[in-house]
């Protein structure tokens, strides 16, 4: 009964449907707690396309998120472009990055190709740091405006919402869009092919694979989605900074990924949601959430290596197993 | 075991999430500071100098009526972390105002969410101009840190009073060292404007090997310079300039901004100081020129950090309060759109003296204290021999 349940039921509608009643039920406080999620686990989402699904460790998938976080909200502050425009630019500009970066990165294997990814994301920090005229250097490109939400007051249910709100809904479709697109891709014979690149690239340029210009395929479909993921982050963190594209970003994604599950598709999303929730709540009581992260990842890749989703994915596999037994 | 582990945890986070809720009379005050990493050196004293008046007004009865409450959360040093905890503060802990950030990056950052939240800020450290600038400034956004133009001037009020013509700038090539340099060459030329910048060199941010910029500047023959080198990096100039003969070459007239005459600057340069050149900071222990007031908050500080040579920073986490509570006291309110009317053209006696938030930038005239750098057999560091606090009043627009 319960097998059949958890498979009939559309969980991803579920809890889609879930999402859309955070602004009515909860606080304004947890509305931009969910949106700081969302954004989050669509960056992290994306590196597990490079890290899950292809089996590449990227040492700097933050390169991208600022990327697409400062092409963004500077079309849109700058050069007045409506979001309409400035959303797919964005992924566009870190797409076409990561073609001219992975073009190099994939000729490379292992720990070489992971130097050279970190290589490429500091480059993109100094040039974000140093660049004043443009980019606002350290003291970061301020005040990038909301988009024009005025629109979203005719639907039904959302005429009385603060801006704060009306960007939350705009974030989870958007969002949700991307990781339908994301999972589709994951599962497609392309994914397919990503994979086997994972267990085995010897194997699969045996049969017949590219392999690096599947690597490079992968490589561009994961900085496009960081650039959309690092879009929505500018607006919604209402300026864009250096430290987007630092090496300590691409840490903390790879952290949500390990976190939640490289194996499970919605892993890096139940990883981004745990360390920001982690973070609020330990950060209000001490200043060594440094010490406590690495505690936990320490207990994590030791007892839970599969991370939280994987682990309760075992869980229920072998709860299953008991009972057909 | 490992269930029993997820639950030891699910029980944690439960138990940490039911926060000890504050007296509702009670006013609150978030402070978003460095508390983590190298900068919580500079954080942890400003912080605490914010919380020693609270300590202080709470005593006396509160203002109002009411107590202060200090809310301090770690940014981390983080633009975005200092932006997700203000809006924390704000919009769970539901504090009345917000007065705290610490870099160049944090204050413009924390800036646009006070705005939206009509929550009156006050920025007691950052200092780039840009923050304050017609452009970023809105109603609720206070600053009373010092500025790049009142650093830069301050330095060049005081190379233009030593007898030298050929004047160089040494700074790391980012927003803050571009902007205090480029007020300090402008102001220079405005005053005096026979002296002729001879020599720029500009290291980056973080650089390890100064040797080649400090060769380059001594081959222009420059009689003066000026620094805005800060923090480690300073200390990193120092210790390969003093080597090469450095100081020695252009006489000691070594005009040194970014804190480098502060406590924190001295202690961590020990015995390799040199000594002779000037240096700046936002607060000194030995103003025995200074009046009664300033001498009382040093004693009352000793007590309160138990430090007999207490740090520099306190005073402008002291400061940024005092100037907030007098906002509130002349606003008779705690509602930030009337602290913000009343905060416009305030006067505050704090201990270094009379602070004016102008009207017209929200800006307080903040100077800070310069002085010769000097080895006083008293201390095991050096230290400004009679510092001199810059009003910079006299050379504001």
């Amino acid at each position: 009964m319960t097998t059949r349940l958890a498979r009939t039921v559309p969980w991803m509608t579920v809890a889609f449907v879930a999402a859309l009643l955070i602004p009515v039920v909860g606080t304004r406080f947890y509305t931009s707690v969910a949106t700081d999620v969302l954004i989050l686990g669509l960056f992290a989402t994306s590196l597990n396309l490079l890290l899950g699904t292809t089996g590449l460790v990227s040492f700097g998938h933050a390169a991208y998120f600022a990327i697409g976080a400062y092409v963004c909200a500077i079309a849109m502050k700058t050069y007045d472009v409506p979001f309409a425009l400035a959303f797919p630019l964005a992924g566009v500009a870190s797409g076409v990055a990561a073609l001219v970066f992975g073009f190099f990165c994939v000729r490379l294997t292992k720990i070489y190709f992971a130097m050279l990814t970190l290589a490429f994301a500091q480059i993109v920090w100094a040039i974000c740091f140093k660049w004043n005229d443009v980019t606002g250097g350290e003291q970061g490109f301020n005040n990038v405006p909301y988009p024009d939400l005025g629109w979203m007051e005719a639907l039904p249910g959302l005429a009385s919402m603060r801006t704060g709100e009306l960007y939350f809904y705009l974030t989870l479709v958007l969002v949700s869009l991307c990781l339908y697109i994301l999972r589709r891709i994951t599962n497609s014979p392309f994914g397919r092919i990503l994979t086997t690149i994972r267990e085995n690239p010897e194997r699969a340029e045996f049969v017949g694979i590219d392999v690096r210009r599947f690597e490079l395929a992968a490589f561009v479909i994961a900085g496009l989605f960081a650039g959309l993921a690092g879009a929505l982050f500018g607006i919604f963190n209402r300026g864009v900074f250096p430290d987007f594209g630092y090496w300590a970003k691409s840490a903390e994604v790879l952290i949500m990924v390990i976190l939640g599950g490289m194996g499970q598709f919605f892993g890096p999303l139940v990883g981004a949601f745990t360390l920001v929730a982690l973070n609020q709540q330990i950060t209000s009581y001490t200043e060594y959430w440094p010490l406590v992260l690495g505690l936990l990842l320490i207990i994590l890749l030791y007892a839970f290596p599969a991370g939280i989703l994987g682990t309760a994915a075992d869980l229920v596999k072998a709860l299953r197993g008991r009972r057909n037994a | 075991m490992r269930t029993l582990l997820l639950a030891a945890a699910g029980a944690a986070a439960l138990s940490l999430g039911m926060s000890v809720q504050a007296d509702a009379a009670d006013i609150k005050i978030g402070m978003p500071m460095i508390l983590s990493g190298p900068g919580a050196l500079f954080g942890e004293p400003t912080l605490k100098g914010a919380q020693m008046f609270v300590d202080e007004i709470n005593a006396k009865g509160g203002v109002l009526g009411r107590k202060l409450q200090l809310i301090s959360k770690d940014s981390k040093g983080n633009a975005d972390e200092a932006v997700r905890v203000a809006r924390e503060m704000i919009l769970k802990d539901e504090v009345d105002f917000i007065v705290g950030t610490f870099t160049g990056a944090e204050g413009p950052a924390v800036s646009p969410i006070a705005k939206e939240n009509k929550i009156v800020f006050v920025a007691p450290v950052s200092k780039p101009d840009a923050l304050t600038a017609p452009k970023n400034l809105h109603p609720y956004l206070f600053r009373t840190a010092t500025t790049t133009t009142i650093e830069g001037r301050s330095a060049a009020e005081l190379i233009a009073k030593l007898p030298v013509k050929r004047v160089a700038t040494i700074s790391p090539d980012y927003a803050y060292g571009q902007e205090v340099t480029a007020a300090f060459v402008a102001h220079l030329k405005k005053i005096k404007p026979e002296m002729e910048i001879v020599d720029q060199q500009w290291p980056k941010l973080g650089e390890a090997d100064y040797t080649p910029f400090i060769n380059a500047q001594l081959a222009k023959q420059p009689e003066a310079v000026f620094s805005s080198l800060w923090g480690g990096h300073f200390v990193t100039f120092i210790k390969q300039a003093t080597p090469l003969g450095y100081f020695k070459r252009i006489n000691n007239n070594f005009v040194a901004g970014g804190e480098a005459g502060s406590i924190e600057s001295a202690k961590a340069i020990g015995d390799d100081y040199p000594l002779g050149i000037w240096g700046n900071s936002y607060d000194v222990f030995n103003w025995e020129d200074g009046p009664a007031a300033h001498k009382d908050f040093i004693e009352r500080l000793k007590k309160f950090t138990g430090a007999e040579q207490p740090s520099s920073w306190p005073s402008v986490g002291y400061i940024a309060m005092q100037v907030l509570v007098e906002g509130i006291r002349k606003a008779n309110s705690t509602k930030s759109d009337d602290v913000a009317k009343a905060l416009l053209g305030i006067t505050v006696d704090t201990p270094i003296g009379k602070q004016i938030i102008s009207p017209k930038n929200h800006s307080a005239n903040r100077g800070q204290f310069w002085g010769k750098m000097v080895k006083d057999p008293r201390y095991s560091f050096a230290v400004m021999e009679k510092p001199v606090y810059v009003d910079p009043t006299p050379f504001l627009d």
